[in-house]
């Protein structure tokens, strides 16, 4: 089982990049689970035509401990198991905390060994910021983490905040990083900014995602790129980048 | 000055009959106010954790909750045994609360004149709420420390009403520091109980007139003892309490676990020791002149304390419903029962009372209600439990927690006799009920 944690600047690209990887090892025939690690619990929503999903947080307030992995979930395009942690309303609550207990109920209730997924994508909700939103770098969670940025200043930021997170926690067993991804902004010398960073943190960019409007128009139809313009060139660039994410993470794709 | 406004304005007691009662939650409880009797007799978690011999407890939680577990130390006469170390808003801020946790457990254990040779480490709900991650400090620890053994213990307020009770994790958390061993097939442990099992109770014996040896972690003077329980290919539980204990020993060491649940009827009784004859491959025993003695107990103490009405409280034993159930059949005049709630296992006494006794009360614990309701009634009576005996304001009740160490047919009997000798001879309630952890010097 591969367990990737992709984190990056809120508004970024991370769900959308994250739901086509998902996507496009999910074309390749691996079992893949997505979850969502945000309190807006939109991560998997271009996965399952737009439906919102009930998420674990919503759950625990409801029914307690009385419900069963298979509420949690809901399967999406090609297989792939989705899952939303949730949190609580804006402006009330922890997040933070909200991601511990959802993710501690995924374990408890028994998610992986029931869908014995190859591939875990946790989509985490912006910077790190808090002990909650290290928990998918935890061990027993992700093994890999990968950042999404892009050449804007804030993004560049806060990619530099998760790999000084991920390097603060080298003694300690957690993911380690797997490299930047790159999504593109159309910002001057983007490119040479991100590398680096890349060069900073002593890690490479696994992949580069033009800006496309093909990426708009599919979200704007609920669904991912790979579902919707399977043929398009964005949808070949998301087919490379699972590549080289999973040849990152010490995986080879099945052909 | 604070002012006691008990009894004086016309407060009733949330109490409903149990013929209109519900199972298992006879009362709507809401979160929020809730009332904790003076009645402290039952164990909390540092009292269980002081049963692990030869341990040093350490507490890491805000200084204001340390009030309690101090106290119950110091009330033990045990303060040399814990240790407490304060989290403060900065260790919040600044996210150095594992380190200051693996600091602040070094130094202590530094300045013990003893090495001990387990440490309990309690996490409180500031850990929760941060995320802490406390497997790096137990990692840490044990490897600063490889001749010491670290376990987790939780002081988690918060978490209080969801999964395992504090109870029931402390239970299962004590049993946590032991390792794997060969099995001595002619070993057997009673476990999660803080009362030691009457060496008279058909079930002991059966234990070792059969030839197994027992161990409890009451009976261990020192750690080497406790580890040795490891070597008993058998656990038996008899508090729902103590279920999750048994679980997770049987997962993780393979020990089997068997529930003989503690009850107060015939059958139940005769069935848990015919179920452990089974497991230890010996005859059936025929329990008939145990029932016999029982019976002439019961009828005995009934012969003494008449139709004096009689309450009981959940926690002189976690089957109220059932010992309630055994005194009606016996005729005598059980009026109230104390609990919040009643164990699932308890339904069909709950069913045999609404049709047999409707009248009795069930009357709450922890609701606010009960903090102004009269703590008195008119006449005698005579109480089963340290909460029955605070709310009736009886002085003739019997001090137990937890069953009393007393099992089966025999434990019928020698309930009956304390229940007679209850009603004879008064005790001082006040003095008694304020003592916290009724029993628990045996950990000293």
């Amino acid at each position: 089982m591969v367990k990737i944690a992709v984190y990056g600047k809120g508004g970024i690209g991370k769900s959308t990049t994250v739901s086509n990887l998902s996507a496009a090892l999910a074309e390749r025939g691996l079992r893949v689970m997505q979850i969502g690690c945000d309190p807006k619990a939109d991560s998997t929503v271009t996965l399952h035509s737009g439906r919102k999903l009930r998420t674990v947080l919503d759950l625990v307030r409801e029914k307690g401990n009385g419900f069963s992995v298979h509420d949690m979930t809901a399967i999406g395009y090609r297989g792939i198991v989705c899952v939303e942690a949730g949190g609580p309303s804006p402006g009330t609550g922890c997040a933070g905390r909200g991601i511990i207990a959802a993710l501690e109920k995924l374990k408890e209730k028994g998610a992986y060994e029931t869908y014995n997924p190859d591939v875990v994508f946790y989509d985490v909700l912006g910077d790190v910021v808090c002990g909650g939103f290290t928990m998918p770098m935890r061990n027993g969670y992700a093994d890999q983490v990968f950042i999404v940025t892009s050449g804007e200043s804030m993004a560049l930021h806060a990619a530099s905040n998760i790999a000084q997170a991920v390097w603060n926690f080298r003694g300690r067993g957690y993911a380690k990083l797997g490299g930047l991804i790159l999504n593109c902004r159309k910002v001057e010398r983007e490119d040479e900014k991100v590398k680096e960073l890349a060069d900073d943190i002593h890690t490479a960019i696994v992949g580069s995602l033009d800006f496309s409007k093909t990426v708009q128009k599919a979200e704007a139809l609920g669904k991912t790129v790979l579902e919707t313009f399977p043929e398009s060139q964005m949808a070949g660039e998301y087919r490379r980048l699972a590549e080289n994410v999973m040849r990152a993470c010490g995986g080879e794709l099945p052909c | 000055m604070l002012k006691q406004i008990h009894g004086e304005c016309g407060i009733q007691p949330a109490c409903v009959a149990v013929r209109d009662a519900k199972f298992p939650k006879p009362f709507l409880q809401q979160p929020g106010l809730e009332f904790s009797s003076p009645a402290r007799g039952v164990w909390n978690i540092v009292h269980i954790g002081m049963l692990l011999p030869q341990a040093h407890l350490i507490f890491v939680c805000p200084e204001g909750c340390l009030r309690g577990v101090v106290q119950t130390a110091d009330e033990m006469n045990a303060s040399g045994r814990l240790s407490t170390i304060d989290v403060r808003e900065n260790n919040v801020l600044e996210g150095n609360i594992e380190k200051m946790m693996v600091d602040g457990v070094s130094d202590i254990i530094g300045k013990l004149p003893q090495k001990p040779p387990a440490v309990l480490i309690y996490a409180s709900c500031t850990h929760h709420f941060i995320g802490c991650d406390l497997t790096v400090v137990y990692k840490a620890l044990g490897k600063k420390f490889p001749d010491i053994a670290f376990g987790d213990c939780y002081m988690n307020p918060i978490m209080r009403k969801t999964g395992l009770t504090p109870e029931q994790l402390m239970r299962r958390q004590l049993y946590k520091l032991l390792q794997p061993r060969e099995f001595d097939t002619k070993s057997v442990n009673i476990i999660g109980n803080c009362n030691r099992t009457d060496e008279s109770s058909e079930l002991v014996r059966l234990i070792r007139e059969s030839g197994y040896g027992l161990k409890d972690i009451v009976l261990c003077k020192t750690y080497g003892e406790y580890l040795k329980m490891a070597e008993s290919p058998l656990n038996i539980t008899m508090l729902p309490i103590a279920h999750a204990a048994g679980v997770a020993l049987q997962r993780r060491l393979s020990q089997k676990h068997v529930y003989l649940p503690l009850s107060y009827l015939y059958k139940d009784i005769e069935d848990n020791l015919n179920r452990l004859s089974d497991i230890l491959h010996v005859p059936e025993r025929n329990y008939s002149k145990n029932i016999a003695h029982a019976e002439s107990s019961l009828h005995k103490a009934k012969k003494i304390i008449g139709n004096c009405p009689v309450a009981i409280d959940y926690t002189a034993t976690p089957r109220p419903l059932s010992l309630a159930r055994l005194l009606c059949e016996h005729g005598f005049a059980v009026a109230r029962i104390y609990a919040d709630e009643f164990s699932g296992e308890e339904k069909d006494d709950f069913l045999w009372l609404k049709e047999h006794c409707p009248e009795i009360e069930v009357c709450a614990v922890t609701d606010p209600r009960m903090r102004v309701a009269p703590n008195c009634t008119d006449g005698k009576v005579l109480a089963v439990g340290q909460k029955a005996a605070y709310f009736t304001g009886t002085d003739n009740f019997v001090n137990m927690v937890e069953g009393g160490g007393m099992y089966g047919f025999d434990g019928i009997s020698r309930l009956a006799g304390l229940m007679a000798d209850a009603f004879l001879h008064e005790k001082d309630t006040r003095k008694l009920i304020q003592i916290k952890g009724l029993g628990c010097n045996c950990c000293l």
